[in-house]
């Protein structure tokens, strides 16, 4: 969903393209002073609409229906917007870009597409287009009613349902790169080769020794490491930001961070963090697939209650929260953790409860 | 503010008050097409304070999301409200 498709970036170069081109044709207009500045606004954005369909159509030959389904899309958007003086131009762009919309939603619920970047840039641009055609404007008394109602309820609407609809499907459909929501694998090869196996056992081996030490939180307090975050959780990280800021790379006896279950009688260690020092800069692989690392990327965080959530496919967080990205880390969990393993991104949740439990 | 289901109270507060505040932006929106001055001005420092805490975003290197999407939400569309509002001052009432 943050991503933009290969074969969608010609898309945005179209779009971007249209720009100029969609202001220029709208200045040279005859009839552009007789409409409100909505209707021109909403012209220039369904050129640009128009542009990303029909520029899509060259990396779609292959998937014809797709190509036909753009190129209707394309040149009726081009159409309406140089149609704008047209006495059933509000009726037909609003439809046209219903349409297009829930379309889409339906295109991408039935798993024909992802969502990427462009994508939802197009429909941020569409659904800005309805709006604007929506307006009442004055001297159209007997169509205002409707229009109101359009604007006040079926638009704000069709906004929460495009998102949602968006965002459930991303998180339903991840591609394979992304291991949960929000985090980011790193790419390797797809099965560990017999050297890629043993070098992760010694890394797994080596960051146990190291670390059990630390079963004792007070050694891990005295030597620099300190709870982040809310005490009511399963599970906390504790992280030392002399590490942090050393950059020390995969280093099993100075791991930046360490994990404790919250139990009842106090932390218990689960495992170790490897975290590098700058974002999309991923830390060395010797397990291959075994020892990925992984990034999280576009992250709401708010610092009430120090918590965390995902961004919007509208690219929005929570009022209070803000957006941010976690340079690649690596987890090395010395408790059993029969669902991922030992490097996996994240513990098993059960794991993390029988603990606290017991 | 499903997060809030997954044990992040908070955020169900901070969710309520994006909605509250997303309310809020509409009603201003009906009174920038009523022409009412003072929804105006509340829209003009609305969106120039989300264009300041979004350029402070791209700004600082924490890895804000940079992508087309964000720079239409956080950066274009402010700056095209901005610009649209502020050529037509004399048609407020």
């Amino acid at each position: 969903m943050f991503n933009i498709a290969p074969d969608h970036a010609i898309g945005l170069y179209f779009g971007l393209l249209a720009l100029p081109l969609a202001l220029i044709a709208i200045r040279l207009h005859p009839a552009r002073h007789r409409v409100p500045g909505t209707v021109l606004g909403a012209s220039v954005l369904m050129a640009i609409s128009g542009a990303i369909h029909l520029g899509l159509i060259s990396t779609h030959k292959e998937e014809p229906i797709t190509a036909l389904l753009f190129l209707m899309n394309g040149v009726a958007y081009i159409l309406l917007s140089l149609a704008f003086p047209w006495r059933w131009w509000r009726p037909a762009s609003a439809s046209l870009l219903a349409a297009t919309l829930l379309g889409y939603l339906a295109y991408i619920a039935a798993g024909f597409d992802s969502p990427d970047q462009v994508a939802v840039a197009t429909k941020v641009i569409e659904l800005t287009a309805l709006g604007l055609v929506l307006v009442p404007v004055r001297g159209d008394l007997d169509r205002r009613m409707w229009r109101w109602a359009s604007l006040a309820v079926a638009l704000p609407l069709l906004t929460l349902v495009t998102a949602s609809t968006v965002w459930i499907v991303d998180l339903a459909r991840p591609d394979p790169q992304h291991a949960h929501a929000g985090a980011v694998l790193q790419e390797t090869n797809e099965v560990a080769t017999a050297e890629q196996k043993a070098a992760a056992a010694q890394l797994y081996a080596e960051t146990k020794a190291a670390i059990l030490p630390y079963q004792d939180p007070r050694k891990a307090f005295a030597d620099g490491y300190r709870p982040g975050g809310p005490s009511n959780m399963p599970s906390t990280h504790w992280m030392n930001q002399a590490y942090v800021d050393a950059g020390y790379v995969m280093d099993p006896h100075r791991p930046q961070g360490l994990v404790y279950a919250n139990s009842k009688h106090g932390p218990v260690l689960l495992g170790a963090m490897f975290q590098m020092k700058h974002l999309g800069q991923f830390g060395p692989d010797p397990g291959g697939p075994l020892t990925a690392w992984h990034q999280h990327e576009n992250i709401c965080f708010t610092p009430f209650g120090f918590e965390f959530s995902l961004m919007t496919p509208f690219a929005t967080c929570p009022l209070g929260a803000i957006d941010l990205s976690v340079a690649p880390m690596l987890h090395v969990w010395i408790v059993d953790n029969p669902k991922g393993g030992p490097f996996a991104v994240d513990i098993d949740d059960e794991v993390v409860k029988s603990i606290v439990r017991a | 503010m499903p997060f809030a289901l997954a044990g992040e109270v908070f955020m169900l507060g901070l969710g309520i008050a994006s909605l509250l505040l997303a309310l809020a932006t509409c009603l201003l929106a009906i009174g920038v097409l009523w022409r009412r001055r003072r929804a105006r001005r509340w829209v003009m420092a609305l969106e120039i304070t989300c264009l300041v805490g979004s350029l402070l975003l791209l700004l600082l290197p924490i890895g804000a999301n940079r992508g087309p999407v964000a720079l239409l939400t956080n950066l274009a569309l402010p700056i095209a409200v901005l610009i649209l509002l502020r050529k037509q001052r004399e048609a407020f009432a």
